[in-house]
């Protein structure tokens, strides 16, 4: 896939606060990117240096291998999905579809065609009259991203534009919105703070904190093997301990050496240990590497959230067995389950 | 609970009688014979007729033509500052907003008096066209002097109702509008503007009612004989002393500026279904 | 966006343009009252002389007492008499509600001289010898609809269950209303008492045509004087400017100050 898009060395602060430290990113044509990180992160500014709504104070961003940065947003080939969607509220669903071709002075007959295929593509045939502002929060999202996507741009920009939506339509938007960029097929930016989200619907994930990426990759990869605490405990629960890692393939924590997949590190490196909760198995007492005792388990729909507690920790294990409450137990995972990761600043 | 609704009982009785009675004295004087005796009035429609003469009908056009150039000149002005107010940094908009709004609480007739001595003959303002090497301008007494302390007295009023619109506009929809190629004079005529357009209406209200009805900045900067139709009424009332024709040129005022405003309304609230918007809601 | 710098000097030469538009008049009213001559054109130096006179003459204190014990009595009453109005009408029927409110509105949208020859005209009828009290009158009539109006949005946004909750723990109606409601709504009710209060200070049309007998208040004044054009009024206005600027400063930096403050203790 061809590189589409380049961030080089992105600075940018507000007053005092440094809020991007020097970004490098790149994104390739016809990707489902999500920047993703806790607010105040920093991803929401990026995308806004994107589209050309603040600039940043150092660094190139490249469109194509053309630097744009001094480009005005209303002449860069990428539109915006916002937020609150700022449908603009003078005008109704037609005319709001509309407006970017409108401006580009483009054939009323050709605008009618696309506004209509628009319709179609999210489901809103039959409600070009409508005043956007009786619309419910769902339709609106639809008309704010047919808006964007009728101007055929090479790049959808879209800022957490299913935050004011309740769980339910969140989760039928994401799917839609899989799709639809799948049917367009055009680079797709978007910006969350929902790990779930990212997870069901990128290609790529770009994990932000305080103004630096953490990590960039798929989503298994992020999931799977993140690269340091941060990106660990942000996507998803997870069991994070400190360790020495003795040499290739062993790891020593909670006093006790175990075997692991893990190689290339200094021997006797300190070291943070993932183990996620759903990779830990619940044993018999002899039968397990770890002993504890059953503090709570809760039940979350499809499994029981179970707290153990050994000497060292707490663990948080979900599984989807009955457990017995203060019952000493075992507890179980395989070499390959254990997630060696570098101490945050020292890599 | 429901006890309270009581309270408003006693303020019924003051506002009819302090309130309604008025208004309707003012019509049945409109509608009937002078001879102050009110047991003896007779009705009539004499006073509306003698209103159709050219010399009275010339009058109502006159302030009309004054009052509406006022409102169009404290739109151009007014709307530009607003804009400027609106898109300054917080800071800077507390302090323009309070540096518009002080001079509302002077005095009106000390702020129009003092335009007297600036537009005299060998006022500042000569004194400036002299200097500068210009011929002396007869400004006092003239139509420029009173719409001009028409526009001083009511900008104001333009400035902070367009202001308050622009200000609560939602930046995301210029920075969308923006997004979707429009340059920024297609973002103000197609977005801006429209949107802002219930400020500007409440804005015509807020500077039209009493430009039509004002009688003292003519006075003070139209001299004796500048005559408007507030002018008009103050006369029959206090030098002339014709009460039944006063409050019929009242009733011909009252209805012209009703009619006007409905009018006004009538557009904002078109303009405002179209949008659906909540711009309406500045009244 | 971020504008050109011809852009930022274009705005700067156009709000310096309007701002000297709005001062320029109050400057010069302010410079001429220490003019030496009767000019209110060419200056020949200074003098205090039409301060002196401003004190000496009886009518012009006359005036000044009339208008703010006039402005102070009037807001009194409009206070009272509009909160509970308002109270009222905010828990009546809605036809009720309606009616109040547009008749409410009637003083508000009229041009003033209309408003002022309707009680010119009730005076009048009723015989009443026109002078202080119709004025006062007058001023509470005209300023009541706009306290109404100012307290009637915090009562719209009060929880219907609080009176009720008072009610329930054993407040008389009354004291409902003194301990519960009426705090809840005190900012409009301020609010409300400050816009009468300017009303009343600032009126000039009503006062014209429902005064007489030589009852006048400052806005009168200057009206009947400006035929004699005086710098005694100029001194007055000056006075007069000077009080509502610092007045203004006061209520506009008082929050500053009072965060600075609040600040310099956190530390």
């Amino acid at each position: 896939m061809r590189k589409l898009i380049e961030f080089k060395n992105i600075v940018k602060s507000f007053d005092d606060s440094l809020v991007l430290k020097g970004i490098n990113l790149s994104i390739h044509e016809n990707e489902f990117v999500t920047l993703l990180g806790p607010s105040g992160c920093g991803k929401t500014t990026l995308l806004r240096i994107l589209g050309g709504f603040i600039s940043q104070n150092e660094g190139h961003v490249y469109f194509d291998d053309i630097e744009i940065s001094n480009v005005p947003p209303y002449k860069r080939e990428i539109n915006t999905v916002f937020q609150r969607y700022a449908l603009f509220p003078h005008m109704n669903v037609h005319d709001n579809i509309a407006f970017g071709l409108h401006i580009k002075k483009q054939d009323k007959q050709m605008i009618e065609q696309k506004v209509k295929k628009m319709l179609k593509l999210v489901n809103l045939q039959g409600y070009e009259d409508r005043p956007v502002t009786l619309l419910s929060g769902g339709q609106q999202q639809r008309v704010a991203i047919a808006r964007a996507l009728v101007n055929e741009p090479m790049v959808l920009l879209l800022d957490e534009p299913l935050g004011a939506l309740d769980l339910k339509l969140r989760k039928e938007m994401q799917v839609e919105l899989k799709k639809i960029q799948q049917e367009v097929g055009i680079t797709f930016i978007y910006v969350t703070h929902d790990q779930e989200e990212a997870l069901t619907m990128s290609d790529t994930i770009v994990v932000m904190n305080n103004g630096e990426i953490q990590q960039i990759g798929s989503p298994t990869d992020i999931y799977n093997e993140p690269e340091n605490r941060f990106v660990a405990d942000f996507i998803g629960e997870s069991n994070i301990l400190e360790g020495v890692m003795l040499e290739d393939y062993k790891v020593k924590f909670d006093d006790q050496t175990f075997e692991c997949v893990d190689y290339g590190f200094e021997d006797n490196l300190e070291v943070d240990i993932v183990l996620r909760p759903e990779d830990i198995d619940i044993v018999p007492l002899d039968m397990g590497r770890i002993k504890g005792v059953i503090k709570s388990a809760i039940f979350k729909g499809v499994h029981f959230e179970v707290v153990v507690e050994t000497p060292y920790r707490e663990w948080i294990i979900h599984t989807t067995d009955k457990v017995e409450l203060d019952k000493e137990v075992g507890l179980h995972f395989f070499p390959e389950d254990i997630h060696i990761m570098y101490k945050m600043g020292t890599y | 609970m429901k006890g309270y609704a009581s309270l408003v009982k006693p303020y019924i009785l003051w506002m009819s009688l302090f309130i309604v009675v008025p208004m309707l004295l003012i019509v049945l004087y409109a509608f009937t014979t002078s001879g102050n005796e009110l047991i003896s009035f007779r009705f009539t429609l004499d006073n509306f007729f003698r209103f159709f003469d050219p010399v009275f009908i010339k009058v109502l056009l006159k302030s009309l033509e004054v009052a509406l150039i006022t409102t169009l000149l404290c739109i151009i002005i007014g709307y530009p500052i607003a804009y400027i107010i609106a898109n300054a940094s917080e800071k800077s908009q507390t302090l323009l907003i309070l540096l518009i709004t002080l001079p509302m609480w002077i005095n009106m007739l000390v702020r129009t008096y003092a335009w007297i001595s600036i537009l005299s003959d060998g006022g500042l303002l000569n004194s400036l066209l002299g200097f500068i090497g210009l011929p002396q301008m007869k400004l006092m007494y003239t139509d420029f002097a009173v719409m001009l302390g028409m526009v001083y007295n009511f900008l104001p009023f333009m400035i902070i109702s367009i202001y308050t619109v622009l200000a609560k506009l939602d930046k995301a929809l210029i920075h969308a509008s923006h997004d979707l190629g429009a340059n920024p004079l297609q973002t103000f005529l197609r977005v801006v503007l429209p949107l802002s357009l219930p400020g500007v209406i409440s804005g015509i209200t807020l500077v039209f009612l009493p430009a039509v009805s004002t009688f003292v900045i003519p006075k003070f900067l139209g001299g004796g004989q500048y005559m408007l139709i507030g002018n008009l009424i103050e006369n029959q009332f206090i030098t002339v002393g014709e009460w039944n024709f006063g409050s019929a040129i009242s009733l011909i005022m009252a209805f012209i500026i009703m009619a006007s405003m409905m009018m006004t309304r009538k557009m904002d609230r078109d303009a405002s279904e179209n949008t659906g918007s909540e711009g309406g809601k500045l009244w | 966006m971020v504008g050109a710098k011809s852009h930022k000097v274009l705005i700067f030469v156009l709000m310096a343009l309007i701002l000297t538009f709005f001062y320029l008049p109050i400057l010069s009213l302010m410079v001429f009252s220490f003019n030496d001559s009767r000019s209110l054109t060419s200056w020949s130096g200074f003098s205090l002389q039409w301060y002196e006179a401003l004190f000496k003459n009886r009518e012009m204190m006359m005036a000044i007492t009339t208008t703010l014990s006039i402005a102070l009595m009037s807001t009194f009453v409009a206070t009272i008499l509009g909160t509970l109005a308002a109270i009222g009408v905010s828990k009546s029927k809605r036809l009720v509600k309606e009616i109040v409110l547009s008749v409410n509105n009637f003083p508000i949208l009229n041009p003033e001289i209309v408003t002022a020859i309707g009680l010119m005209l009730l005076y009048s009828s009723l015989n009443i010898q026109k002078g202080y009290m119709t004025m006062l009158l007058a001023h509470i009539i005209f300023s009541t609809p706009y306290v109404i109006l100012s307290v009637l949005p915090k009562l719209r946004r009060l929880d219907p269950d609080i009176a009720e909750a008072a009610l329930d723990l054993g407040a008389t109606p009354l004291e409902a209303l003194w301990k519960v409601i009426v705090p809840m709504i005190l900012p409009g009710i301020i609010s409300g008492a400050l816009i009468a209060f300017t009303m009343s200070f600032d009126d000039f049309v009503i006062s014209y045509f429902v005064s007489g007998n030589g009852v006048k208040n400052i806005s009168i004044l200057v009206y009947t004087m400006s035929k004699r054009i005086n710098p005694t009024i100029n001194a007055l206005s000056t006075i007069l400017v000077v009080i509502i600027t610092v007045v203004l400063l006061i209520v506009n930096l008082y929050p500053m100050l009072n965060k600075k403050k609040e600040l310099k203790e956190a530390e």
